[in-house]
């Protein structure tokens, strides 16, 4: 048996060097779904570590209590203004449910004037608290940042957000070429002085400058597919702004970020923050709940959904490639009749002539295996890079995984014509020229 | 060996009748013959070797090899048959052009499982005993037509068959060449195998000890 297959496979390797143009096309079509499979398979990889990235940078285990704005009213009498969370409520939440990992309320505020030194630029406030620190942290501090007494007791302190020279908008050549620019006017000012320790003023209230945060390079921060991540330029204490009229309490609800700490406290963690606002708010939803943790989820199976339009883009070329093999090997059959008759006439049994046949036609596969994934990785790391479109991590095991369905390709395609060559007679096989 | 035939019939599809090659051919050929089946084109004696030497099945009658009937043979029996109990020579050769001499003599033992040492060993013997010896590296294309023949007749004699089925064995050869063939298969006879030769050639014939005439399908009394 195990002789039968060396014998078949000798005399395939010796068919495969006689005829190398044809082995040659149809090593082709294989590597050509050889390369876009393993392309799909790296592209799959690659959602899926970044979507682990994610997870960790920003926890899976979120939600997000937000105002409710799709409450109807039947009647004009109905209506009463719905309430607000306000940083009391906040602190009333932490109190109540000290393990959660994090308690984070935020607002921004509209337009503000900064001044600094005469010069003045416009730009946009976030009212914190100390626990904004807990999430998607991506920065470098110097000085220190807002704690529980800048809350507290709503002193005009704030943190500067430096943001990182932004990535050249395009892939040209010409736009690498240039330097890049900030187009934003407190970005300028904030870049080129050393505002720690400083004091600022925002729409004429003087604050003082505690801590300065410069953004990690685009390169060393977390890519973050999923949105939510906002630019901050700002950073005061919530009650501060209020406190100022900067924000106006009656109206300005704090968005709360909740994070459970760990996936299995979440269901848990959103059980009692409802409880919490039904006590605090009655029977009506004048908040709502955002489960992050389910819109990670979905995205999770909108990329399992892309990623399956991939994989089959790759197996519809593989297809294509077997197609191709069965053709050839077709072709073969009915080149080489005269030779299936000799062979039948020595001794040859149809699964004889089968078994050749198979075993050429997985040569053919296993070679254009091997082609297309050296292919494939020259296409998935220099070519794509240099393309500008991002090299693709090629695993070990995916040049192994298309080499081996590239085989298991040309096996599948090879059976119809192999069968048709064991089926011919051995008389009339002769007989052919 | 024995062969032992009766009424054998083959007719080929296709026309409205179909084509009838043989119409009842019946003779018995002891183990040891030496037999010549002559006529001409047409008359069904390629049909006959075919039929004998199991490529093809008769469309009637009964064809009894060593006492069995070939058709409750298996496709599988029937190519273990070929392949250790008979040889085949045929007028165009029919070896396989990429392959040098000695893998053409190779091939049915390949099929056998024979070890590949073993395998060698007995390739080279053969070769060297149709007289190609220094030759088996050497392409059919590389050859002359004699030469082609004995590494047919080589290969023939691969497995050590009971009989030999030769189809116009010398139909494509000189007549010095076609002597040196013959003699050969007259030798071979000698030493025990049964030969059954195809030929038009009355020369030829006359030197087999017993000679069948074919016309129209049937055997000439």
């Amino acid at each position: 048996m195990i002789k039968a297959l060396l014998n078949a496979a000798r005399t395939g390797l010796a068919e495969v060097r006689i005829h190398k143009m044809r082995s040659v096309l149809s090593f082709l079509a294989i590597a050509v779904g050889s390369v876009v499979f393993m392309d799909s398979l790296a592209s799959i990889v690659n959602i899926y570590s970044r979507l682990e990235q994610q997870k960790q940078v920003s926890g899976i285990a979120r939600m997000k209590i937000v105002q409710n704005n799709s409450l109807r009213y039947s009647t004009p009498d109905e209506y009463k203004a719905p309430p607000v969370f306000t940083y009391a409520n906040v602190r009333d939440l932490r109190n109540k449910l000290p393990w959660l990992y994090m308690v984070s309320a935020e607002k921004r505020t509209g337009r503000n004037v900064f001044e600094y030194e005469g010069r003045r630029v416009v730009t946009t406030l976030a009212g914190i608290t100390p626990e904004w620190r807990k999430r998607n942290f991506v920065y470098t501090l110097k000085g220190r940042f807002l704690d529980w007494n800048d809350t507290e007791n709503k002193l005009r302190v704030c943190v500067i957000v430096r943001r990182a020279v932004p990535p050249p908008a395009g892939n040209s050549g010409k736009a690498k070429r240039e330097k890049p620019r900030y187009t934003n006017a407190f970005e300028v000012l904030a870049t080129h002085n050393d505002l720690l320790g400083k004091v600022v003023k925002i729409d004429n209230v003087t604050f003082t400058v505690v801590g300065v945060m410069d953004e990690l390079p685009a390169s060393r921060r977390p890519k973050m597919s999923m949105a939510g991540y906002q630019n901050y330029n700002i950073l005061a204490p919530v009650t501060t702004l209020t406190h100022y009229r900067f924000l106006r309490e009656a109206f300005a609800s704090l968005d709360v970020t909740i994070d459970a700490g760990s996936e299995r406290d979440f269901d848990k963690a959103m059980r009692m923050v409802r409880n919490f606002l039904k006590t605090r708010f009655g029977d009506v939803d004048y908040f709502l709940i955002e489960n992050q943790m389910g819109m990670l989820q979905e995205q999770m199976q909108k990329s399992i959904k892309a990623s399956l339009m991939t994989i089959s883009l790759g197996m519809l070329a593989f297809l294509a490639g077997g197609i191709g093999i069965m053709n050839v090997t077709l072709a073969t059959v009915f080149a080489r009749t005269k030779e299936i008759g000799i062979r039948r006439a020595i001794g040859a049994s149809r699964w004889d002539i089968m078994l050749q046949f198979i075993v050429e036609a997985v040569m053919l596969g296993l070679i254009g295996g091997v082609l297309g994934s050296a292919l494939g990785y020259l296409w998935g790391v220099p070519i794509k890079v240099m393309l500008g479109m991002g090299g693709s991590p090629i695993k070990p095991w995916m040049p192994l995984a298309s080499v081996l369905i590239a085989a298991f390709t040309a096996f599948a395609f090879a059976i119809y014509p192999a069968w048709v060559a064991a089926g011919l007679k051995p008389a009339d096989a002769l007989r052919a020229e | 060996m024995s062969i032992s035939c009766s009424e054998l019939s083959k007719v080929y599809e296709g026309g409205k009748a179909g084509w009838p090659a043989l119409l009842g051919v019946s003779f018995e050929i002891k183990p040891g013959e030496f037999t010549a089946v002559t006529g001409p084109s047409g008359c069904g004696k390629s049909t006959l070797l075919n039929i004998l030497g199991l490529l093809d099945e008769p469309t009637g009658g009964r064809y009894l090899l060593n006492g069995r009937d070939i058709l409750e043979m298996s496709d599988g029996e029937r190519s273990d048959f070929r392949r250790d109990q008979i040889g085949f020579i045929f007028q165009s050769f029919n070896l396989l052009n990429r392959l040098p001499a000695l893998g053409n003599v190779c091939l049915p033992m390949m099929y056998a499982g024979i070890q590949n040492a073993e395998m060698q060993h007995r390739a080279h013997a053969l070769l060297a005993k149709v007289g190609l010896k220094g030759k088996e590296k050497k392409t059919p294309l590389e050859l002359s037509g004699g030469e082609r023949q004995r590494v047919a007749i080589a290969r023939a004699l691969a497995n050590s068959p009971k009989i030999i089925l030769a189809d116009e064995p010398t139909g494509n050869l000189d007549s010095a060449s076609s002597r040196e063939i013959m003699d050969m298969l007259l030798q071979l006879n000698a030493e025990g195998i049964t030969v059954i030769m195809v030929t038009h050639d009355k020369e030829l014939a006359a030197r087999a000890r017993r000679n069948l005439r074919m016309k129209d399908g049937r055997l000439e009394a």
